[in-house]
């Protein structure tokens, strides 16, 4: 498989003035050219940073250490330096937040905005940015783009300020598109189309694609392959029809069968995982979930499980002490 | 029948508009009721005026006209703190508990704070804050800590320990549980399923995720440009929407089960939600509707019957 | 303005020196009365224009005043005006302010042009125009810079209370019936205050310098009480034959301006989130470290 995006053994400690915690801790995971990745997991789960420090993304003022290995297009990211990563950001890499009215400048109308993206990336000057301009808004499905050029931010929906946004991102037909969140601040009903337009233009560009969200209703939509994070950790990875109909973590298994179901009688409880994530500090000894797992035993706590291969289908791996299924051990974590 | 515990008659609110001249018909004459000890879901896109509506009914929004009937008083017969105090019978949860509560307030002073309002005497607050907070299902050894040092779920079970403090009798929740883990909404959703058949507070649910009000709710409202499109107990709603509009808010809805999801039909609504500063004549969502027709433009379509407390305003209601 | 900022970007002074400086002025003004080695007012003309020595540290003025011991009686003046001042216009600005921000509607509309017409004219303006038409003396300079400094004050409340007015947290008080009283004077006013008086640290200084200017100009202070503008133009004549007498007082009143600004700045700037030092920075990575080395090499010890 090309992988364009490869991260293996991936740690990314934050120093803070109180503490310097670990956030990710061992994440080994690639994306192959044209593939969707979704990276599920509960806030401090760390699958923000897990996405945005590799390439350099972080919030100012906060001091981060990485080690492991990250490769973009067969291109080393970690122990690089910060010019190098920017020129490949935008380029190789573009990322699309979840709110597209604060990723615009409400300012200046849509089609300057990508046009200086088009000259920044590209290269292209005056009229050929504008071209270019058009011819994203185009691709990304805006209708009557021409007259769209000429207006600001505010004077479009969500859906479309998103779209902007993405035509934004694809200027310069990166490698890989990083998505957090993308649908989260639009309706159900917009929320389809921006999916299937990322789907279109996944296949379209050979593009592959990294989507952070928390909700398993657009990765069962837009994902190929899902990574279930918990405490900066992996728990299971896999093809998202194996992972999300079968899990085999029992935290993969809670954290769906938290999801309200169709044949849920009207006024029955819902369920939900009994205690809290860890308190982010230092690397836990033991399985993160052991205090909040069903099936924990002692020897739980002491030892991390690592990353085991689910027999039967390629690619699909828990890290789990209690994996029912027959496992082959495989590329444990260090 | 039971006379309901809030009743809003026709209420509209509107806003002036950034752009000169025009007003943003948020609200435009919705009625509807919660009975005691009830769960009423009020679904909608964005835009639609769900928001609204409830910051109009917890006095946040000002309506222009209409009634809002507590208990069989009409609230906008009082003025001054004979409204506040009757008014702070109906509570609101925000969506944000991050923003919810004052950071220079640890829980135990917010919580005393909300029953210094409420008027209860000194002496009695203190054993109420442990109550009030062993009712949301949290320690009392919480009360002298920040709400900073919580985690989302915990700190919006103290906005709802705050609303208790006010003995409500309605509560009106917005999105509460939205910016909260999937595996702590659970235990936010069951503390409403625990205050209406308990205490017998009537809530109001307001929020996107239609699964969870499908579950939560005994009744629903469903809303479109200010106006209420379709209400119905959620066995009908979710069983067999009449509303056009239901059908594809409902159809929209992702499933977890990837196979389920790839094969749902596509119902694409056309178009986007037009602007409610000059919503279309006629029913609103003609402009978007799959069956729309002539008739549509002209006049508004009232609600129609379709089974008992079931009601669809749509011309072609089962068409 | 740019170029300007660039340039100046080497004079930084460190928010710690600009600390100490604050802090030794607002010592020196306090117990300054008790610490002066003379009194500043007992003039002795057969000790006038002396150098520094061991009587007299910093030497003595034309009338033969302690200069030493005239500065520092001096800061007390300062601080005693720039506090009265400050007190008036904080408590008129803040009070209005936030009840523009409480109240909106007319009311806002109403402090807010006014509050505007302020703020276009230049304060010193203002109080040179008030001064013209009360006369000149002590209080009726404290109340014309009152007057002309307010509305900046009014102007960052009424931001602040707007801000804060759609936050969930004051619109849970509203909803649970919450007096108007209560929500402006328990939790709107202490949030003003605390972002007021932020910019009110840079402002001090601004201020310590139009009193001096009043006081230079003759509109202000009134001698013999000891105030740095006024040292300035009583020693003026002598400026060629002693120019120290000019020097030190001048010099006292840059410190404390630049002092003031610096430090209102470097509070302002506290809020935005600093990279870590070098030293703790090494720290934590010593913390992250030794979570990977195998157990047995923590016998080495870590510095904790």
């Amino acid at each position: 498989m090309n992988a364009v995006y490869d991260i293996r053994d991936l740690t990314v400690d934050l120093y803070t003035r109180s503490a310097a915690v670990r956030v990710v801790d061992g994440v080994s995971l690639s994306v192959a050219a044209g593939e969707c990745l979704a990276i599920v997991g509960e806030s401090g789960s760390g699958k923000t940073v897990m996405s945005f420090a590799p390439i350099g993304l972080m919030p100012e003022g906060v001091s981060v250490g990485l080690s492991g290995g990250a490769q973009l297009a067969g291109a080393d990211l970690i122990g690089g330096d910060e010019a190098a990563l920017a020129r490949l950001r935008g380029r190789e890499v573009a990322v699309i937040f979840q709110d597209p009215m604060t990723a615009l400048n409400p300012a200046r109308r849509i089609g300057s905005q990508i046009a200086e993206v088009c000259t920044l990336h590209l290269g292209l000057k005056g009229a050929a940015a504008e071209a270019r301009a058009l011819e994203l808004m185009r691709l990304v499905g805006i209708s009557d783009p021409e007259a769209r050029l000429r207006q600001y931010p505010h004077e479009l929906s969500g859906g479309l300020c998103q779209r902007v946004v993405i035509a934004m991102a694809i200027a310069a037909e990166p490698k890989l598109l990083i998505a957090d969140e993308p649908t989260t601040a639009l309706d159900v009903t917009v929320q389809a189309q921006i999916l299937d337009l990322l789907r279109d233009l996944r296949a379209r560009m050979g593009m592959a694609m990294i989507l952070i969200t928390h909700d398993i209703g657009v990765v069962a939509n837009a994902a190929d392959r899902v990574a279930v994070m918990y405490a900066g950790r992996l728990a299971e990875v896999g093809p998202v029809d194996q992972v999300l109909r079968a899990p085999t973590h029992p935290y993969t298994r809670a954290l769906i069968d938290a999801i309200p179901r169709p044949e849920d009688p009207v006024g029955s409880p819902f369920r939900g995982l009994p205690g809290m994530p860890p308190q982010l500090a230092g690397p836990i000894g033991g399985c993160a979930f052991a205090p909040r797992c069903p099936r924990a035993t002692p020897g739980c706590a002491t030892l991390r499980p690592p990353m085991r291969a689910v027999a039967g289908t390629p690619g699909w791996q828990a890290a789990c002490h209690h994996l029912t299924l027959a496992v082959i051990p495989k590329g444990a974590a260090a | 029948m039971t006379t309901p515990v809030l009743e809003v008659r026709n209420l509209v609110t509107h806003f002036r508009s950034v752009e000169r001249g025009k007003t943003i018909k948020a609200v435009d004459g919705v009625s509807l009721h919660l009975n005691a000890g009830e769960i009423v879901g009020l679904i909608g896109e964005s835009g639609c005026g769900k928001s609204t509506l409830s910051r109009s009914i917890v006095g946040l929004a000002t309506p222009n006209s209409g009634q809002i009937v507590l208990d069989g008083t009409d609230l906008s017969t009082l003025r001054g703190s004979a409204l506040r105090r009757t008014r702070s019978a109906i509570q609101y949860v925000f969506q944000d508990p991050y923003s919810s509560l004052n950071n220079r307030q640890t829980i135990g002073e917010a919580l005393e704070e909300a029953l210094v309002i409420a008027g209860l005497p000194a002496e009695r607050r203190g054993a109420r804050t442990t109550e009030l907070l062993d009712h949301v299902g949290l320690p009392a050894a919480i009360a002298p800590r920040y709400g900073r040092e919580l985690s989302g779920g915990q700190r919006q079970r103290v906005a709802i320990a705050r609303a208790l403090a006010m003995n409500p009798r309605v509560l009106i929740a917005d999105e509460p549980v939205s910016a909260l883990d999937l595996s702590v909404r659970a235990q936010v959703m069951n503390l409403f399923f625990d205050l209406s058949r308990n205490l017998g507070v009537a809530c109001l649910l307001v929020a996107h995720d239609l699964a969870l009000v499908r579950q939560a709710a005994s009744r629903n409202y469903v809303m479109y440009l200010g106006k209420i499109v379709e209400e119905g107990a959620s066995t009908q709603l979710y069983g067999d929407p009449r509303h056009p509009y239901s059908r594809a808010l409902l159809a929209s809805a992702p499933s977890p089960d990837p196979v389920a999801e790839r094969a749902r039909p596509r119902v694409p609504l056309t178009g986007e939600l037009p602007s409610p500063t000059n919503p279309p004549s006629g029913c609103r969502f003609r402009t978007r509707c799959p069956v729309a027709q002539a008739a549509c433009t002209a006049t508004l379509p009232p609600p129609v019957e379709v089974a008992t407390g079931h009601r669809a305003a749509c011309l072609f209601e089962g068409a | 303005m740019t170029v300007f900022l660039n340039s100046a970007r080497p004079l930084r002074v460190s928010p710690g020196l600009a600390l100490w400086i604050v802090a030794g002025f607002l010592f020196l003004g306090l117990f300054g009365p008790w610490l002066v080695p003379h009194d500043p007012l007992k003039q002795n003309l057969l000790a006038a224009g002396q150098g520094p020595g061991l009587v007299h540290w910093l030497g003595t003025d034309h009338l033969g005043r302690d200069t030493f011991s005239r500065l520092i009686a001096a800061a007390n003046t300062s601080l005693v005006g720039i506090t009265l001042v400050l007190g008036i216009a904080l408590i008129i600005g803040i009070g209005l302010g936030t009840l523009a921000g409480y109240r909106r509607g007319w009311t806002e509309e109403a402090i807010m042009r006014v509050t505007d017409v302020g703020l276009a004219m230049p304060s010193l303006i203002i109080a040179l125009a008030m001064i013209g038409i009360f006369g000149t003396g002590y209080w009726n300079m404290v109340i014309a810079l009152a007057l002309a400094w307010w509305p900046s004050f009014c102007r960052v409340s009424r931001a602040v209370v707007v801000g804060v007015m759609n936050k969930p947290h004051i619109e849970a008080l509203r909803v649970m019936g919450a007096s108007p009283l209560r929500i402006f004077f328990v939790h709107l006013l202490p949030t003003t205050t605390g972002s007021v008086l932020v910019y009110a640290t840079a402002d001090a200084g601004g201020l310590a310098l139009s009193i001096a200017t009043l006081s230079f100009l003759g509109l202000g202070i009134q001698p013999p009480t000891p105030e740095w503008g006024q040292m300035l133009v009583d020693s003026l004549p002598y400026l060629e034959g002693d120019p120290r007498q000019v020097i030190l007082p001048g010099l006292a009143l840059t410190l404390v301006v630049v002092a003031f600004n610096f430090l209102g700045e470097a509070i302002a700037l506290n809020r935005v989130p600093r990279p870590l030092g070098r030293r703790l920075l090494a720290r934590r990575r010593a913390e992250a470290a030794a979570w990977d080395r195998p157990p047995r090499g923590l016998v080495t010890g870590e510095k904790a």
